[in-house]
């Protein structure tokens, strides 16, 4: 099940989502689909990008749970801390 | 379901915070930023994009979009969004301060003008146009005296002259700083500065939620580093005050005299005071919350953080207590020492490692070009705290943040 779901998942990512956030020179690589969690690692301008969880969460989540009801979470395992060169960096107005 | 709509710039250090928020509440999600996000033509009904500069077309938009996609709240997270959030609320009827207040407080003089209107306590002001001569400038102010932008936050661009020469190189600098391509300005906040008498003093800030023009105080936070200039680097903030009761209770009027003379009525705000021999002095009244990270010092109640607070007030759930935790709570806003670039990072775990220390997070990024005030408005990062006292916190922090070095070159 794991594995036909990660197929699933993988196919996403690759046609809709990574072809999308390479427009701000990012991807996600996907780390593991457990009991229908989908666990993510964000790269390039993604990798600490102060918009990086508002990507992940109200658009990848979203996306992957539209197109596979079937998954409960998408979880980010990236270290953002040790990202050099995000799209967006966070401060202060 | 309710919706709510998140306005997000997408640099604001806010964003996680109130994500989590949003996601404990189980609302639908519409995040708004000034800026398309990567997957909006994906998902049109989850993303917006609003010129945040241009209130009233961003109400426009909302409008339309709301049209199919009723939105129940509207909340923006920083002084960027500010009036864009009330513009909208204003449109929609939804739970918010009156766009007019919401300007006023995110203009320096007119906020001053308005609590001087009120007889309210505020150093001696004036505006000055950029245009103008400096010297002659310089001559219609007494010294010392403080110089700032019109409408940028964090102590960007905030300035002390002691003379005439200081004041001219502050006024340039202003000037200069306004000029920058990262600062986003307009109107008066780009031909205006404020100049404004120094009042000695500690400073304090507030931390408030106003529900139906009445002010709830969350949080008052002592500084403990002095605050005298040349620049106005924020640093320590330490929770409850260590000031004794009756002064923080006449803070507290003054915050809530301040926000009635502007009109302000719904939703957060950060006020930030001088106390001194003579009283509390008002210097700002912000209509939002706390910047950076600092909520995180905040929990209420059985553990709501600060934005769940906000969400809650403005899609009109319950809030069970606006009371904060019995210990102290205190930050660290890591200040950027000097400017170049960001090298390397050392000490964090000695410094997670202090008694009372709860997190260290570093915000700057390897290889980031850092900026120090006046002209930055960026954090190295943030550390916190809690303790049984404040004095533990501040001890805390003073000491995890002497374990930490970083390599700028």
């Amino acid at each position: 099940m794991s594995e036909e779901l990660r197929g699933k998942v993988q196919e996403l990512i690759d046609t809709m989502i990574n072809p999308a956030i390479a427009g701000h020179g990012g991807f996600v690589d996907l780390v593991d689909v457990q009991d229908n969690r989908v666990y993510l690692q964000m790269g390039g301008g993604c990798q600490g990008c102060g918009a990086a969880d508002v990507t992940l969460k109200s658009g990848i989540e979203r996306l992957i749970k539209d197109e596979l009801p079937e998954v409960t979470e998408v979880l980010d395992t990236t270290d953002h801390a040790s990202g050099t060169n995000p799209y967006y960096t966070p401060g202060k107005g | 379901m309710d919706r709510l709509l998140l306005l997000l710039p997408t640099t604001t250090y806010r964003t996680e915070d109130f994500l989590a928020a949003a996601r404990t509440l189980g609302v639908d999600l519409v995040c708004a930023s000034e800026r398309p996000n990567t997957l909006e033509a994906h998902l049109p009904d989850s993303f917006l994009t609003l010129d945040f500069a241009e209130p009233d077309r961003a109400a426009a938009v909302v409008a339309d979009f709301s049209r199919t996609h009723p939105v129940r709240a509207v909340v923006g997270v920083d002084d960027l969004t500010s009036v864009a959030a009330a513009a909208i609320a204003e449109r929609l009827g939804l739970t918010s301060s009156g766009v007019a207040a919401v300007k006023t407080a995110r203009d320096k003089h007119q906020m001053r003008e308005c609590l001087a209107a009120a007889g309210l306590p505020i150093p001696r002001y004036r505006r000055i146009a950029l245009k103008d001569d400096p010297y002659l400038a310089a001559r219609g102010v007494a010294f010392p005296c403080v110089l700032k932008p019109l409408t940028l936050s964090a102590s960007r661009g905030v300035m002390r002259a002691n003379n005439v020469d200081q004041f001219m190189a502050a006024f340039r600098r202003i000037a200069a700083l306004l000029a920058r391509d990262d600062v986003s300005v307009s109107g008066d906040g780009a031909q205006f500065l404020l100049a404004e008498a120094f009042i000695p003093g500690i400073e304090v800030a507030l931390e408030g939620l106003l529900m139906g023009g009445k002010l709830h105080t969350l949080a008052l936070f002592d500084k403990p580093d002095p605050l005298d200039g040349p620049f106005f680097e924020e640093t320590l903030f330490v929770t409850p005050s260590r000031l004794p009761a009756d002064v923080q209770a006449r803070i507290g009027e003054a915050t809530a005299d301040a926000c009635a003379a502007l009109g302000l009525a719904e939703g957060p705000v950060h006020a930030e005071l001088r106390v001194n021999a003579q009283g509390p002095w008002v210097l700002e009244i912000a209509p939002r919350s706390i910047g950076g990270l600092c909520s995180r010092t905040l929990r209420f109640g059985t553990g709501m953080t600060l934005e769940e607070l906000i969400l809650r007030h403005a899609l009109g759930r319950p809030i069970a207590s606006l009371d904060r935790e019995q210990r102290a709570a205190g930050v660290m806003m890591i200040p950027i020492p000097r400017a170049g670039r960001l090298r390397a990072v050392h000490g964090e775990a000695a410094a997670r490692a202090v008694a009372g220390i709860e997190d260290v997070t570093i915000t700057a990024h390897r290889e980031q070009e850092l900026v120090p005030l006046p002209e930055g408005w960026q954090y190295l990062g943030f550390i916190f705290a809690r303790g049984e006292s404040p004095g533990a916190v501040e001890a805390a922090l003073r000491d995890a943040h002497a374990r930490l070095s970083f390599e700028i070159d």
